[in-house]
């Protein structure tokens, strides 16, 4: 197989990112494209808090400025969610959520990303339409469920943590699977069997609850990255000669561009918001606790 | 399952890596910004908070002097309303006294030039007697051809005295 760039403009009609699967960077061993793209959104993302937080000042510049917007007006969110006490906890692991991903999404809208990669070349800077084999250089770090999966299971596992320190195991469960309400006596009794069949669904949703988060944000980014393809291959999907082909690959795109933006952001809102909500309901204490 | 995840490209290896990432991330970003920014929203909040208060007591000691200072109005101002009053009684006592004291020098001044006015009279009398007197005696002594004596000049002065003394 012979390496060569291509470029958005001038590719055919491809699956986004070169399929859903996140192969391995050719020359670079088990290095997939989408840990490559991890790689360098983590990258960025910790050079300019380092740059923005390395000198930090009472009266703050540009930077410094911008990242305590960020994390003040973050902080407020999750407080708001999960309250006053259980906030400082959670709050690093969420951040850092929402941040990570919607600089992945929006890495992810970055002309070439997806499109610049490895195939076989039938002209100037263009692949075979056909050839299923194109590994993209770049791949949204999103749009693999590796990583989407991967986030979910961290979250998971620091959700497990702050639910046993904030409520115990005991508490957990009873929290779980004992009757709520403040029942007591013969009530208590005589309504436990079905707390604790709720209780079962809660433990099977809760199970559930990285499968949805993995595959929700994998699913739309893709599902973006497919749109964008489609949009910039559309000149040569409906049979267009080679010029207007480029034009339309470069005019139809731009309004989804827009669109994916904002997806992008809802996304990183959605996935961070569902995991404070879960933080909440698993902390959060019975009235007849106190 | 297993199918499922291999339609979606899941593999070990990956997830592994991206966990790793995530990890690492979530780690600097706590450490290196999250915890550093806080820090410093919590100091500021903390700054603010005191310069508030601080702006309060500033507030609080402004109205006690603003207090102060108009209970020390009050009390010049009281002060100088006394002292004007004990100035005009003074000023009239001084007044009342000057003008005692006036009266008082003038009337002495009257009755001392009354005095010498008096005596200045009676050295006059005296002398215009005592010249009356030595015309008379002159006057006498050459009507008469007669050379008068001691005796005579006498008795003629103190008649004469007698005379002009009316």
């Amino acid at each position: 197989m012979q390496i060569h760039l291509i470029d958005q403009t001038f590719s055919h009609a491809i699956l986004a990112a070169g399929g859903i699967n996140a192969p391995h960077i050719p020359g670079l061993g088990s290095l997939s494209n989408s840990i490559l793209v991890a790689l360098i959104v983590t990258t960025v993302i910790l050079l300019f808090t380092r740059m923005a937080t390395r000198k930090m000042a009472l009266v703050p510049d540009g930077k410094q400025n911008f990242v305590e917007f960020v994390v003040e007006f973050l902080y407020g969110q999750v407080e708001e969610i999960v309250g006053e006490k259980v906030a400082p906890r959670v709050f690093p692991l969420l951040a850092t959520l929402f941040v990570f991903i919607l600089s992945a999404n929006w890495f992810g809208l970055i002309p070439g990303v997806g499109t610049i990669g490895f195939g076989e070349k039938v002209g100037f800077l263009m692949i075979d339409p056909d050839d299923h084999s194109f590994v993209p250089l770049l791949r949204p770090a999103t749009a693999d469920l590796n990583m989407t999966f991967g986030m979910a299971a961290v979250f998971m596992f620091m959700w497990v943590w702050i639910t046993v320190k904030e409520t115990g195991v005991i508490g957990f469960f009873k929290h779980v699977f004992a009757p709520k309400g403040g029942l007591t006596g013969f009530m208590w009794w005589a309504l436990l069997p079905i707390f604790m069949f709720v209780g079962v669904i809660e433990i099977i949703s809760i199970m559930f609850r990285p499968v949805s988060l993995s595959f929700r944000l994998l699913g739309n980014v893709y599902a973006g990255e497919t749109l964008l393809h489609s949009m910039g291959n559309i000149g040569a999907l409906m049979g267009m000669g080679e010029w207007p082909s480029r034009i339309l690959g470069v005019l139809v795109p731009l309004p989804f561009y827009f669109m994916e933006i904002l997806v992008g952001l809802i996304q990183a809102i959605v996935f961070t918001l569902l995991c404070a909500v879960y933080v909440q309901l698993s902390t959060a204490h019975d009235e007849d606790d106190h | 399952m297993g199918e499922l995840l291999d339609t979606f490209g899941f593999t070990l290896g990956k997830f592994i890596s991206q966990v790793i990432i995530i990890f690492i991330v979530y780690l600097i970003l706590s450490k290196f910004a999250f915890g550093p920014v806080m820090a410093m929203l919590e100091e500021r909040r903390r700054r603010i908070a005191d310069g508030e208060a601080n702006l309060e007591k500033i507030r609080e000691q402004m109205e006690q002097a603003e207090a102060n200072v108009q209970q020390m109005l009050d009390k010049a101002n009281a002060d100088a309303d006394r002292l004007i009053v004990e100035a005009k009684e003074s000023a009239e006592s001084v007044r009342e006294q000057k003008t005692q004291a006036a009266i008082s020098e003038a009337g002495q001044i009257i009755a001392k030039a009354n005095e010498a006015a008096k005596l200045e009279h009676e050295q006059l009398m005296t002398e215009l007697k005592r010249d009356f007197g030595r015309l008379v005696i002159d006057t006498t002594g050459k009507v008469t051809g007669k050379v008068l004596d001691d005796k005579d000049q006498e008795r003629i002065n103190q008649e004469t005295a007698g005379q002009v003394a009316l």
